[in-house]
């Protein structure tokens, strides 16, 4: 979260970071939440300031046509787009200009940035393990 | 050391003042001229509270002060920078009190846009204070007075409406003035020494939440963001070692078989046991997954849990090291169960695990020496190894019921009050209890550490873990500094250059709760941790600021000498620097049988003058203040 503050702002501030960490009282959870590039966001804004960049697949935010409303955080299902509390535009994940920052300071190699034949094989080994682990659920009181 | 002058790099910049008596609430700037003699964090508060505080003013008097601390560092990208520091004058042990806790309420409280929070005065009702949404506010407590930690956090979270907010709250430990209540963070991260969680208690404060949006900024970004990149790599190794593995319990088993693990009130250093309580069990059976404190890459937090039986926890942080001797070991539990209910009942009614367990042994012990019977327990029969009977004697200090109200107020009340020989193996430094690290069977480093106990009392941690001078396979950074290399066997006392290894240690490690990061990151390998050749570009490049390593110690060494004199102006010298009998006598059994402290006053002779301290008082001398630029502490202490 600060590592991506201080790529974007120079600044450390986790409100004005594009990845959260949750932390689920009560339960084993910590979950980075950050944004999978799906895109919804960029055919919901009113004001065409979101575009895929073709480069690295990420979609970028236009600083000069974005107005701050709020719509692209609404269809995001997943709370990774946020707005700055400081300039009130939207906050989106860029992946760093395919070099993201904080898949680089990850000291438990929980992000990872692959090229896509890697990313394609750990995706199926995760997607595999999921299915395994509804047989032990992580949840402590259903254990 | 040179300053830019102008905008304060690294820092929020703003203290904020919370007058409960008044129910008013300033803000203040920082000072730069105090900051460039004290940087921050405890150095700061200790400037703060020589000058606030008189001399025998009450711990629980409104004129006593709460000071939440956070440094430079804190919050920042540096490691194990998730780190909160409350200093005080503690009810415990009369003198500097000071306690640090993990999670992210220090890092929160910077991004709400306050480097301190200083509490004044005492409220008539229960209280707590929202730092949130730029809008500090005073709030009524009544409706979670009287809660549990977890009870009262989750209530909090819920009323401010931030559910990433940081919540510091006190149990009904410290609502109760339990002499060694805790200030519970973020649920399970206990600041718990000390009784700070009693001062709250005492303020009828129950509670702080704090969030923000506020930037910092580093003043050289680019400098700064690569010595924080190189400091992650390096302490992230302890990561991926027994500390991230096993989290500090994982040590439990290799004190043991060195004799440095203090089992029945400290009568032996080796516990037949052990294999049952360690760290390798407890993931085995209870860990549910690790955790770690906001920018740490270390982890070694362990969220466990009882799943089902007479000693079943909701999931919860606990079971560490300290826990897990004093409250298991050290009455012979012989299971990690009642030991993991132990700790969870300590914090979610926030008191210390440390205190409470070394209360609990010496009442054991008192109990088999007929000093305290059964009409004082109300019919528990107290024996070594009876975890029942440890959770009952638990829950009545918690109720301070019984035995249990004498208990609440420290070993050292508790001792003087029973009298006939209890005194002997009540084991406190100061009043503060000796934590599960034992002067013989560990190394005679700790047995100067106890003894001079500055600033808090008898503390393994504070202000670092000095064995790992005896221990360390490397000069942790420090030869260049003068540390001496290599170090002798740990368990000769004089002679050796111990006192100057304990010093220079000892100023290494206060910078810790100066700059506001965890000490855990300054324990280990070489390679492995902050030495003050990291943190020096990191501290430089954040706040803009020219500081050398030198530098750093010498701003250490004004410190913890200011503390000194903080404990000197109420009355505390060479005649106060000993040891508990106990902590003298020979171990009975196990590796390190037979060893004893010999040479005490000699070890202090060597170390006082390492510090440049009078030998006769214990008073740092005139020239020492002097040489740190504390000529006005000087006259307070010696007289014009």
């Amino acid at each position: 979260m600060l590592a991506c503050s201080y790529r974007h702002f120079k600044v450390i501030n986790p409100a004005r970071s594009r990845i959260r960490v949750v932390r689920l009282p009560h339960e084993p959870v910590d979950s980075p939440i950050y944004c999978i590039q799906c895109g919804l966001c960029i055919s919901a804004c009113p004001f065409n300031a979101l575009s895929r960049d073709l480069r690295t697949g990420a979609v970028k935010v236009d600083p000069e046509k974005c107005t701050g409303c709020g719509i692209c955080v609404h269809v995001c299902p997943y709370g990774a787009v946020s707005r700055d509390p400081e300039t009130r535009k939207a906050l989106l994940c860029d992946l760093c200009d395919g070099d993201p920052e904080c898949a680089k300071v990850c000291p438990e190699g929980v992000l990872l940035y692959l090229d896509p034949d890697d990313a394609a094989e750990y995706k199926r080994m995760a997607f595999s393990r999921l299915q395994r682990r509804e047989i032990t659920p992580l949840k402590p009181d259903a254990r | 050391m040179r300053m830019t002058g102008g905008k304060l790099y690294g820092y929020a910049g703003r203290i904020l003042r919370v007058n409960l008596s008044k129910a008013k609430i300033v803000e203040e700037e920082l000072k730069p001229n105090l900051l460039k003699f004290y940087l921050g964090g405890t150095g700061y508060a200790a400037r703060i509270l020589w000058d606030s505080l008189e001399r025998g003013v009450d711990p629980f008097s409104p004129e006593n002060l709460l000071i939440a601390c956070t440094g430079p560092l804190t919050g920042t990208l540096a490691p194990c920078s998730g780190s909160v520091e409350f200093a005080f004058k503690s009810p415990l042990t009369g003198i500097f009190g000071q306690t640090r806790a993990g999670g992210s309420f220090g890092p929160r409280l910077k991004y709400a846009g306050y480097d301190f929070i200083i509490v004044e005065g005492a409220s008539d009702k229960p209280v707590y204070l929202s730092v949130v949404d730029d809008s500090p506010e005073i709030r009524d407590a009544s409706h979670i007075w009287g809660k549990t930690v977890h009870e009262a956090t989750d209530i909090l979270l819920e009323e401010v409406g931030d559910p990433q907010a940081s919540v510091a709250c006190i149990g009904p430990g410290g609502e109760k003035l339990i002499r060694y209540a805790s200030i519970m963070v973020d649920y399970d991260r206990a600041a718990g020494r000390c009784g700070g969680g009693a001062v709250m208690g005492s303020k009828r404060l129950k509670a702080i939440v704090v969030d923000g949006d506020h930037d910092i900024e580093a003043a050289k970004p680019d400098e700064f963001y690569e010595a924080a990149l190189e400091a992650i790599k390096a302490v992230g190794k302890q990561g991926r070692g027994s500390l991230g593995q096993f989290g500090t319990v994982g040590g439990l088993l290799g004190l043991n078989e060195s004799g440095a693990l203090p089992t029945k009130n400290f009568q032996t250093c080796y516990y037949e046991e052990a294999e049952k309580m360690s760290g390798e069990e407890l993931a085995r059976r209870y860990l549910l997954k690790r955790r770690a404190c906001m920018g740490c890459p270390i982890g070694c937090g362990r969220y466990v849990w009882v799943p089902s039986g007479p000693y079943m926890t909701p999931p919860h942080e606990g079971a560490e090291y300290e826990t897990t001797d004093m409250l298991g070991v050290q009455n012979m539990m012989g299971s990690l169960e009642p030991l993991i209910r132990a700790s969870y009942l300590c914090n979610t009614y926030g008191i210390d695990t440390i205190s409470a367990g070394n209360a609990i042994a010496f009442a054991i012990e008192a109990y088999e020496k007929g000093l305290i019977t059964d009409e004082d327990t109300g019919g528990i029969r107290l024996r070594w190894g009876d975890a029942d009977a440890c959770l009952k004697l638990l829950k009545l200090i918690i109720e301070r019921k019984y035995i249990g109200d004498l208990l609440a107020e420290g070993v050292k009340r508790a001792a003087e009050k029973i009298g006939r020989g209890a005194e002997d193996f009540a084991c406190h430094g100061k009043g503060l209890e000796v934590p599960a690290h034992d002067t013989r069977g560990t190394s005679k480093s700790l047995a100067i550490q106890y003894a001079i106990g500055n600033p808090r009392g008898a503390c393994h941690i504070e202000p670092i873990w000095s064995p790992m001078w005896d221990f360390s396979r490397s000069s942790l950074g420090l030869g260049e500094l003068g540390l001496p290399w290599p170090p002798p066997s740990r368990f000769e006392e004089t002679g050796v250059r111990r006192g100057e290894a304990c010093r220079l240690l000892w100023l290494y490690g206060e910078l810790a709760s100066i700059l506001g990061i965890c000490r855990f990151s300054m324990q280990g390998g070489e390679d492995e941790i902050l030495t003050p050749a990291r943190l020096s570009p990191l501290v430089s490049a954040l706040t803009g600021w020219d500081l050398s390593p030198k530098d750093l110690i010498k701003i250490s060494d004004r410190v913890y000498t200011l503390k000194r004199c903080f404990n000197v102006r109420e009355g505390v010298g060479r005649k106060d620097d000993r040891l508990p009998k106990r902590l003298m006598e020979p171990l009975a059994t196990g590796p390190t049988k037979g060893q004893k402290v010999e040479n005490l006053d000699m070890m202090l002779d060597e170390t006082y003058e390492a510090l440049g301290w009078d030998k006769k008082t214990g008073k740092p001398t005139r020239e020492k203040l002097k040489e740190l630029g504390l000529d006005d502490v000087s006259e307070v202490i010696w007289g014009g």
